[in-house]
């Protein structure tokens, strides 16, 4: 007679053995948690409460001990409850459910919540960021101004903070050997720590600073937009503003797709960003902004009309994206992103692409 | 064929890239061993109790630790013995390894991956409290430790080429895509690791078939 | 070929699910309908003790795979299983998104999953890819500005 299997091995696509008894090995280890929780708490507070005499018979005691002890000692009987009860009742909920099934149950609370769509989902487009936080700021001109990715304002304020705090540190230091120097002694070890961490504070600073001439020098970059979301085969008016006090040899002004694509293995987590589309879309020469003001400058973006839309998953992403990039000419090049979102196309039919022939399988019954 | 094979159809199956990771993720493929021959995980199961139960896979970045740590418990479950996995992603998560310790019925394997992230002084005392509550321990490590080695994962170009003769599709696309030159390559540019050398494998891949998938 | 079956309906050969899509070229437009006839091969009907169909799209490529089930349904009931196996047939409304994708690290697709349950707790299923949209293959790879 072949016993059961309690476990299912994964071949890739494949998987051997028994869901439903896998899921039942599974289940009866956490119920042996929940009742080694539940014997393991009986016995300490049996324990706790118990005073047996050499010479009498045990009785219970009032609870004298203080909250803390209760709390430290029923640690663990509540772990093992609260992870047994956990596991238990994710193996029951999942019980001889199949991969489907348990990702269509799931989905299901967040679509009642958010009103039929997932929490960060596009209405009525699954799969499909949504563009709230890109459309939340009115722009002078065009009717949206685009947020940058990662701005440089938080570099320049981690640089900051990190000067700030380690010369702190290097203040303290030098106070302390200055002490001891008036008092006659010499402390080496706090002299060699005071130069190592005096050397690094003024890299830090030196950093801060190049840094902040960089940011000053080169300006702000605003990209405003006619309209957003954005849909394929639609053009869409774009306002390029770049701040400043020198000259730039060049603007550049490009439309991206970027491809994300996370993937733990072992104990790596890694990230794969390739960029599989570039449109450039328009170049300015010899830029000079005029002082107080700003290089202000008009541009057109068209979305190909068989363009992929913007893409959000749990792992995976495809992004588009509004790229600057300058070469100011005293200055190192800068390039600056900012993030759209591509809706799928509204109508029904999409234009046929003549480069994507799927190959047609004759007497197709599933083979 | 087994009776009572719970397996999904391989017809209609659409293949893509082979090195993607679908087919490449542990568990995917069986642990082979240096050879390319697959690994005997029952032997290595039984050769544990020598060991005093607890033992530790070693080996460098993706040399298949975490692909046969997952094949070994898989072996445990099968015959009757709770294993446990934990992954190590920072110094504090030895504070989850001791709890999953203390949530497990004794004689049951806890599967840590990258044990070399837990400082020596936590080491120490995640040990004395699995021998304590009766827990033994399998670990993966990049260099040995205070536990027995169980296995060293080396690997080989030879290695390397037995998992790409595993991946599905390679032979749909009518002819050699990746050839052995391509596999040498990717192993040394990657110096030997697996995990690196079947991404470059994935992007050669891409570069040469920038045409539809095939279906089976 | 049929599989031989024992009287307690342990299935001793796999079976096989053939599918036949509507449009020959399994090439679909968003929201339009989408119509599957499948017929099981393999094993006797009285075996089958229940039917999951469902269609989702999973993620390929370099990341962790991802899926978004979009259609899904479960028949148990002896009456309606019986309209449902060895011959079944469905129609389902597509969505908008997302579209098939052929990138370069990642990738969308879209398929039809037919899933057998049989006595014992075993389960068969069987995967059929079709293409939502007709998006051309991402260029590859380019060189980053920044």
């Amino acid at each position: 007679m072949r016993l059961p299997q309690f476990f299912g091995k994964k071949r890739g696509h494949r998987r051997t053995g028994s869901h439903l008894w896998g899921s039942f090995g599974e289940g009866l280890f956490y119920a042996c948690l929940v009742a080694a929780g539940i014997v393991f708490g009986g016995l300490l507070l049996s324990g706790m409460v118990r005073y047996a005499p050499a010479d009498g018979q045990p009785v219970p005691l009032p609870w004298a001990y203080a909250w803390c002890v209760w709390l430290l000692t029923m640690l663990i009987p509540g772990a093992l409850l609260a992870f047994g009860g956990s596991g238990l009742t994710r193996v029951v909920r999942a019980w001889g459910k199949s991969e489907e099934r348990r990702a269509a149950s799931e989905r299901m609370p967040e679509m009642l919540d958010a009103m039929g769509h997932a929490v960060g989902e596009a209405p009525g487009h699954p799969g499909v960021p949504t563009c709230d936080d890109l459309v939340n700021s009115p722009g002078t001109i065009l009717r949206y101004r685009l947020p940058i990715e990662s701005p440089e304002s938080w570099t320049l304020f981690g640089f900051g903070l990190f000067a700030g705090l380690w010369n702190a540190v290097v203040v303290v230091l030098a106070v302390g050997a200055g002490f001891e120097l008036v008092s006659g002694r010499t402390d080496w070890l706090l002299l060699a720590l005071l130069v190592t961490f005096l050397a690094v504070g003024i890299g830090g600073i030196v950093v801060f600073v190049r840094a902040l001439v960089l940011a000053t020098a080169v300006g702000p970059t605003q990209i405003e937009i006619c309209d957003h979301p954005l849909l394929p085969g639609e053009q869409y008016d774009v306002l390029l503003a770049q701040g400043g006090s020198g000259v730039f040899r060049s603007l550049e002004l490009f439309l991206e797709v970027e491809e994300l694509a996370t993937f733990r293995q072992g104990t790596d987590t890694r990230t794969e960003r390739t960029i599989v589309y570039r449109e450039p879309v328009r170049e300015w020469r010899d830029v000079q902004p005029v002082p107080g003001a700003r290089f202000e400058t008009h541009a057109t973006i068209m979305i190909p009309p068989a363009a992929m839309h913007s893409f959000a998953s749990e792992h995976n992403a495809i992004k588009w994206r509004i790229v600057v990039r300058g070469s100011p000419e005293r200055w190192p090049v800068f390039v600056r992103v900012f993030p759209v979102v591509v809706f799928p196309a509204p109508a029904a039919i999409s234009p046929v692409a003549s480069a994507r022939p799927f190959a047609t399988v004759a007497g197709e019954v599933g083979s | 064929m087994n009776a009572n094979a719970g397996v999904m159809a391989a017809a209609d199956m659409f293949v893509g890239n082979p090195f993607s990771t679908r087919h490449t993720r542990p568990g995917a493929i069986p642990p082979l061993d240096s050879a390319g021959r697959p690994v005997d995980v029952a032997a290595l199961c039984a050769q544990l109790a020598f060991k005093g139960g607890s033992a530790a896979i070693v080996g460098a970045h993706g040399s298949g630790k975490t692909t046969l740590l997952e094949a070994l418990a898989r072996e445990f479950e099968r015959a009757g013995i709770p294993a446990g996995r934990v992954r190590l992603r920072a110094r504090r998560d030895a504070v989850q390894v001791l709890r999953a310790i203390l949530c497990s019925p004794a004689g049951a394997v806890l599967c840590v991956d990258s044990w070399e992230r837990m400082v020596p002084v936590a080491a120490g005392l995640v040990r004395l409290v699995a021998r304590a509550v009766g827990c033994n321990l399998l670990v993966t490590t990049h260099r040995p430790t205070a536990l027995p080695t169980l296995v060293v994962c080396a690997t080989t170009p030879r290695l390397l080429a037995a998992i790409v003769d595993r991946l599905p599709g390679l032979e749909q696309r009518g002819g050699e895509v990746i050839a052995d030159v391509d596999i040498e390559a990717a192993f040394r540019n990657h110096a030997g690791n697996i995990r690196e050398s079947l991404y470059e494998l994935y992007d050669r891949f891409e570069d040469r078939t920038r045409r539809p998938p095939v279906r089976l | 070929m049929s599989g031989s079956v024992a009287g307690n309906g342990v299935v001793k050969v796999a079976p096989r699910v053939a599918m036949q899509f509507d449009q020959a070229d399994r090439v679909y437009e968003p929201r339009r309908e989408l119509g599957i006839r499948y017929h099981v091969e393999g094993i006797e009907p009285e075996v089958v003790r229940a039917i999951e169909r469902s269609m989702l799209w999973y993620t390929e490529g370099k990341g962790e795979e991802d899926l978004g089930v979009h259609f899904f349904e479960r028949i148990e009931d002896a009456a309606k299983l019986a309209q449902a196996s060895p011959t079944g047939s469905f129609m389902v409304a597509l969505p908008s998104s997302p579209l098939s994708y052929e990138g370069v690290v990642v990738k969308v697709r879209w398929c039809v999953r037919v899933r057998l349950f049989f006595g014992g707790g075993r389960d068969f299923v069987s995967e059929h890819v079709f293409d939502l949209g007709s998006v051309p293959p991402a260029r590859g790879p380019l060189g980053r500005l920044e």
